[in-house]
């Protein structure tokens, strides 16, 4: 039962004027027929807005393909019958090729924050930390270490500093360095943290967490850790990596909105992110640990035997998460690297008292 | 009085309405980790600008997410390298002060390298606004007819940091003249259909809405006064004062500004405008909304972490897993709760301070209309992206 003709209000599309108009259901049932005006049902679309909104689709059009003009119909046995009868009242059209246009977008788009992220950024961060002056960055290391004691939930109460502690750290330190010829003059301390780590900082610092020389079974172990961190910091990583993840962090901030959700998500994606930059940088300290263990005589079976360890403590952590590569292979690496020797120490690096001494500097 | 030509814009905002639209949009966008936002917006905002109207014909919004997204793509790119670059630039400048500043000299050089970072985006960021309003006003149609305001963002940023500059220089005397003359230039390149719109007034006709940010500053100085003298009691009451009496003057400033602003614009054929809103309605309207929010929060807060609660018991004897599952299920109720507080806010307090604002003007000499006629679309360049990648969209 088609209903009779109502009066509607009609904006053209031209001129702003307010036309007042007659709309009744055509003949054959199948559009709105108004003044000179036949809109077929299936092409309308509904708009939002107070009674019955409707827009014409067209070829053309803007943002949406509608055509400008409006036909505003209050809610009634009209606007009731139009709802029912017009199939395809509430569809959001899209132009041919939109999701073509979408994709190709989308692509160009990553590909450009994938270059600078991955080319742009460690360019200018390295150069930046090139140019670095030496005391800068020896500050700004002091600065990084009392962070990472705050993150540890400390203060500076944390250092372990037994006196005869810190003469077997000193001589485990001068067997590495003395006549290498180094660039930094390294700086060794301790942190009481049950954590298995060790870290390079800005500078020239290196911080063994507790945790480390409690796993470790032999100086020589932990002389293995020192070499492969004395080799980030102669390669200056850690400030190339402080400057990179400067860059970066902005921006994924950026990509990701500060909607609900983002940060958290960003956190989390810088994380990965500077893992995979440290990846090459990783197999370069190797390599200089291996190359500085045998010419101080240290001999690399105590690192391979600690990259084994830490394999058999069975890691929680992904291999994406973590920054260091499996270390399975690592320890492989090691023995091979040691040559005919087998990697075995020619000398021991501490006294069997300077090796307690250093594994009680915490006390 | 002759009323004849008159027509009141209203807003017929409904809370029962905008709610669930803001909250589900909201929550699609938790899910789709900040994508849906854009669609989100053009959504709320063709709700919104349905609701405001002028006599009885409604505003409507044409904007589309999809065009949001890729003007969004386009500014995070050009935003990216400017960036990047800057932000490191400062990085390896203020390195030393800023990780640890070891004279007075050195604390104010760092002081001034965290304002010469948020400085670098300033440009950016006065580009960005004068791109969003044109994109707003480009997708704004109005009996069928656009809405649409000329590029000319370059223009706008140059003169917004001078004026800006002015205004820091002057200590804020000259506020006023860069909010008048930053509002002119927008104004005198904003078209409807073929009829351009013109600010009329002057920027000293501003300072009676200044006035009681004025009190506040001269009281803040009498307290540095104070202060210099050795009287440290007076100088803290007349600070205190002169900061609250600042505040409010700020809120009476804005209203009062938009006020003078809005009856000064005239479009093309004698079209005028009539504003009169109140600030005490504005401050009891935020209020009304504050205190709404707080109480419909308080119980979706406790509806949602009542449950995680439950589970919390007994935790430490919990294995590994059922920890991390915890503790995924704590940060999506954090960001559910979020979203809550955000649509609430939405609903609460902007919608009916717009409301507010929207209902308190009148438009005379409509019949300015009947000439207008349409004119051609405007692709809208970076549908507001770059505001949107600086994070500076207001409510709507």
């Amino acid at each position: 039962m088609r209903p009779a003709g109502e009066e509607a209000v009609f904006f053209d599309g031209i001129s702003a004027r307010r036309q007042v108009v007659l709309v009744e259901p055509s003949s054959d049932g199948r559009g709105l027929r108004f003044g000179r005006e036949m809109w077929p049902l299936d092409r309308l679309r509904r708009i939002e807005g107070e009674g019955l909104v409707l827009a014409l689709l067209t070829g053309g059009g803007d943002e949406l393909p509608h055509d400008p003009a409006r036909l505003v119909l209050a809610e009634g046995p009209l606007a009731a019958w139009v709802r029912g009868a017009a199939p395809a009242l509430e569809r959001r059209d899209l132009r041919r090729g939109t999701w073509g246009k979408v994709a190709g977008r989308v692509a160009l788009a990553a590909g450009a924050l994938a270059a600078i992220l991955f080319v742009l950024l460690p360019r200018i961060s390295d150069m930046l930390a090139d140019q670095l002056p030496l005391e800068q960055e020896v500050a700004f290391g002091d600065a990084v270490v009392r962070q990472v004691q705050g993150w540890l939930g400390g203060d500076d109460s944390m250092a372990c500093t037994s006196p005869r502690g810190m003469a077997a750290l000193e001589a485990m330190e001068r067997r590495l360095t003395e006549g290498q010829g180094l660039t930094y003059d390294i700086e060794l301390s301790v942190l009481d943290h049950e954590m298995v780590n060790a870290f390079a900082a800005p500078g020239g610092r290196i911080v063994i967490l507790r945790g480390l020389l409690d796993a470790a079974e032999s100086a020589e172990e932990v002389a293995g850790v020192l070499a492969h961190e004395i080799g980030h910091v102669e390669a200056r990583d850690p400030v190339r990596l402080a400057f990179r993840s400067a860059g970066s962090a902005g921006i994924i901030a950026l990509v990701l909105g500060d909607v609900t959700g983002g940060t958290v998500v960003g956190l989390l994606g810088e994380h990965i992110l500077s893992a995979s930059y440290t990846r090459e940088a990783e197999a370069a300290a190797d390599v200089f640990a291996y190359d500085l263990l045998a010419r101080t005589g240290v001999g690399t079976e105590g690192l391979a035997a600690f990259f084994d360890r830490i394999e058999g403590m069975g890691g929680d952590v992904p291999e994406i998460l973590s920054t260091h590569p499996a270390s399975g292979n690592r320890a492989e690496a090691a023995r091979a690297a040691g040559g005919a020797a087998g990697g075995m120490a020619e000398r021991p690096v501490l006294t069997g008292a300077e090796w307690d001494a250093l594994r009680s500097i915490c006390g | 009085m002759d009323h004849t030509g008159e027509l009141r814009v209203a807003y017929r905002g409904d809370p029962a309405k905008l709610f669930p639209l803001a909250l589900g949009t909201g929550v699609l966008g938790v899910v789709t980790l900040g994508l849906y936002r854009f669609w989100a917006k053009a959504r709320i905002r063709r709700h919104v600008w349905s609701k405001v109207q002028l006599g009885e014909d409604g505003f409507e919004f044409t904007g589309t997410g999809l065009e949001m997204f890729l003007g969004f793509l386009m500014s995070v790119v050009v935003l990216a390298v400017y960036l990047a670059v800057v932000q490191l630039i400062l990085f390896a400048v203020g390195i030393r002060f800023v990780f640890d500043p070891q004279s007075k000299v050195e604390e104010i050089a760092q002081g001034v390298s965290i304002l010469l970072s948020f400085l670098a985006v300033l440009p950016l960021m006065l580009f960005a606004a004068y791109r969003a309003r044109r994109y707003k006003l480009a997708r704004t149609r109005f009996r069928g007819i656009r809405f649409a305001m000329e590029n000319a963002a370059g223009g706008y940023m140059l003169r917004g940091l001078m004026y800006l500059a002015l205004t820091v220089g002057t200590l804020g005397l000259l506020w006023p003249l860069m909010t008048f003359r930053l509002e002119a230039y927008m104004t005198e390149r904003t078209w409807y259909g073929t009829a351009r719109f013109r600010q009329g007034g002057r920027w000293q006709g501003l300072y009676s809405a200044f006035f009681h940010v004025l009190v506040g500053m001269g009281l803040i100085v009498l307290s540095v006064a104070f202060g210099v003298a050795g009287e440290g009691w007076m100088s803290g009451v007349l600070g205190t004062f002169g900061v609250v009496w600042g505040m409010v003057g700020l809120i009476l400033y804005r209203v009062r500004a938009f006020a003078y602003l809005m009856a000064h614009k005239e479009m093309d054929g004698g079209l005028d405008f009539r504003a009169e809103p109140r600030a005490g309605t504005v401050v009891w309207l935020y209020l009304k909304g504050v205190l709404i929010v707080g109480l419909l929060g308080g119980v979706a807060s406790a509806v949602i972490f009542a449950p995680l609660g439950t589970m919390m018991v007994g935790i430490e004897e919990a294995s590994q897993l059922v920890q991390l599952e915890i503790a995924v299920l704590g940060a999506l109720s954090y960001l559910l709760l979020l979203t809550v507080f955000t649509a609430l806010t939405l609903v609460f307090i902007s919608q009916p301070i717009l409301g507010h604002f929207v209902g308190s003007v009148t438009v005379t000499g409509v019949q300015a209309l009947e000439v207008v006629r349409q004119r051609v679309s405007d692709n809208g360049a970076d549908a507001e992206g770059l505001a949107d990648a600086l994070d500076m969209g207001g409510a709507f």
